[in-house]
């Protein structure tokens, strides 16, 4: 891990994070829509070392605490995000049949959204959220795991080369 | 499978999750420094919101708008046979002309009841990923707004405002799952309390096991005390459906709000309630019916006596 390195991925984040703000949160697609944010967060601790992928978790989950119009408590984003982060990064980065192939990346970072939003919903419930109706919880939640199935293959390729002009002399290679 | 300093890494993710579960125990108790993290994110984003918002808004309504071809076909034709110049200045003058519609009619219904509003642009809306139903909009301490006012648009009830920054405000759409209002059956006058279920649809549940509802019966705002966080006579939506189930306490109904909640423009904030309470003023009023036609026919001269009809 290099500290230099996670500082220099803070402002792509930062970017992203805007871009997610203000262009992406005028659309109104159907069925809930996605998130770039998301999808990029996920995509690149899948490309990480957990250690990596626990801090881009944390950094990513924070930025979506702080964001105005979210509603649980400050943390709740940042915790879901530190695990899934982790728990992506370390199933990619141990297991060699995974890396490399695009289409598991992919298939893994629509999962990963599904269980990031499943986790958050879960949390806010032990927190006292309102929640409204399961129907249309499940409706969002599917919703977004499909898009994201839809979209990642679009923004794999920018998320990793982004990745690699940062972390381009990663240590384990 | 190669694991490069498995301790510290373990000791980072603790260190994480254990920042997490301070920072969410230290906002739940309501510490200040967490909500001003998110005023000060609001005030550092309300610049490039506002940016995009008036370079994106004609893009940013065009799927939902897909659903609504048949109305727009129209317009086009009619646009299409016009030249190119002009048809650019009638798509700039078409969005204006849709802001002041939106506007006029806020201003009625506002004007009927005579409630003091201020007029404020979306700017942005919730995300897509998170569970809540919120609008930023550009009016903000700036214009004496605070916190619990009711914000209005054209049709009816739109929400409530949760959060007031320098120069932009969020107001929680009705739709809101943690959104609950007191509303007044208009004609009947029993009370109900009325939640949102993220969705334009929201769920009204009557308050005494007596009383009935039935499908097509309007609802308004019961007011709040001191008028907030609503004030009364705000039309809220109308009850599509009815539960009867045996042994409920009592009536639950299905309830579509009057305004379109995921395509709005322009909205009001009502920073002075009226006087009296308008009661069921602003009602819409039932579409009437199509008028029938007459058809007089002048008898045609003639000495014959049997055509007089």
């Amino acid at each position: 891990m290099n500290t230099r390195k996670n500082l220099l991925s803070a402002p792509i984040f930062l970017v992203i994070f805007l871009f997610q703000e203000t262009l992406m949160n005028q659309l109104h697609l159907p069925f809930g829509g996605f998130s770039v944010f998301l999808i990029f967060t996920l995509s690149w601790c899948a490309l990480s070392t957990p250690e990596t992928g626990a801090l881009a978790g944390f950094a990513a989950g924070f930025l979506l605490d702080i964001a105005p119009h979210s509603q649980g408590p400050v943390g709740q984003w940042t915790l879901v995000l530190i695990i899934v982060g982790y728990a992506i990064a370390y199933l990619r980065y141990g297991d060699d049949s995974l890396r490399g192939n695009p289409l598991s990346l992919v298939v893994m970072v629509a999962i990963g959204v599904i269980a990031t939003l499943l986790f958050y919903v879960a949390l806010g419930a032990l927190l006292g959220m309102d929640l409204g109706s399961g129907f249309q919880l499940m409706k969002t939640i599917i919703g977004n795991g499909v898009w994201s199935l839809a979209v990642t293959p679009f923004l794999l390729p920018i998320v990793s080369r982004l990745h690699a002009n940062i972390f381009e002399t990663r240590e384990f290679k | 499978m190669r694991r490069s300093g498995g301790n510290r890494s373990r000791l980072l993710l603790v260190t994480l999750i254990v920042t997490s579960l301070f920072f969410i125990t230290l906002d739940l108790r309501g510490v200040q420094v967490m909500s001003g993290l998110r005023s000060g994110a609001q005030s550092a984003l309300a610049p490039f919101q506002r940016v995009a918002s008036s370079a994106f808004s004609p893009v940013g309504n065009f799927f939902s708008d897909v659903a609504h071809l048949g109305r727009t076909r129209a317009k086009l034709k009619k646009l299409e046979d016009q030249n190119a110049q002009l048809r650019t200045t009638l798509i700039a003058h078409k969005g204006l002309d849709a802001q002041v519609a939106a506007l006029k009619s806020v201003l009625d219904l506002a004007g009927t009841a005579g409630y003091k509003v201020v007029n404020a642009k979306v700017i942005s809306q919730g995300s897509a990923s998170s569970f809540s139903q919120t609008i930023t909009i550009d009016a903000g301490a700036n214009m004496h707004l605070t916190r619990d006012m009711t914000v209005i648009c054209g049709d009816g009830l739109v929400g409530v405002v949760k959060a007031v920054f320098p120069n932009t405000s969020l107001v929680m759409l009705a739709s809101d799952p943690s959104f609950h209002i007191g509303v007044r059956i208009a004609g009947t006058q029993q009370i109900a309390i009325l939640s949102g279920q993220g969705t334009d649809h929201a769920v009204l549940q009557l308050l005494d096991s007596q009383s009935s509802v039935k499908i097509g019966d309007a609802l308004v705002a019961r007011g709040s005390e001191a008028n907030k966080p609503f004030v009364p006579g705000v039309p809220v939506g109308t009850v599509t459906s009815v539960s009867n189930a045996a042994g409920a306490v009592s009536q639950m109904a299905d309830v579509k709000y009057y305004a379109h909640l995921n395509s709005l423009g322009l909205v009001a904030v009502v920073i002075q309630a009226p006087a009296t309470d308008p009661r069921d003023a602003l009602v819409p009023k039932a579409p009437a019916p199509a008028p029938t036609v007459t058809i007089f026919v002048t008898p045609t001269p003639s000495p014959s006596p049997t055509t007089t009809k």
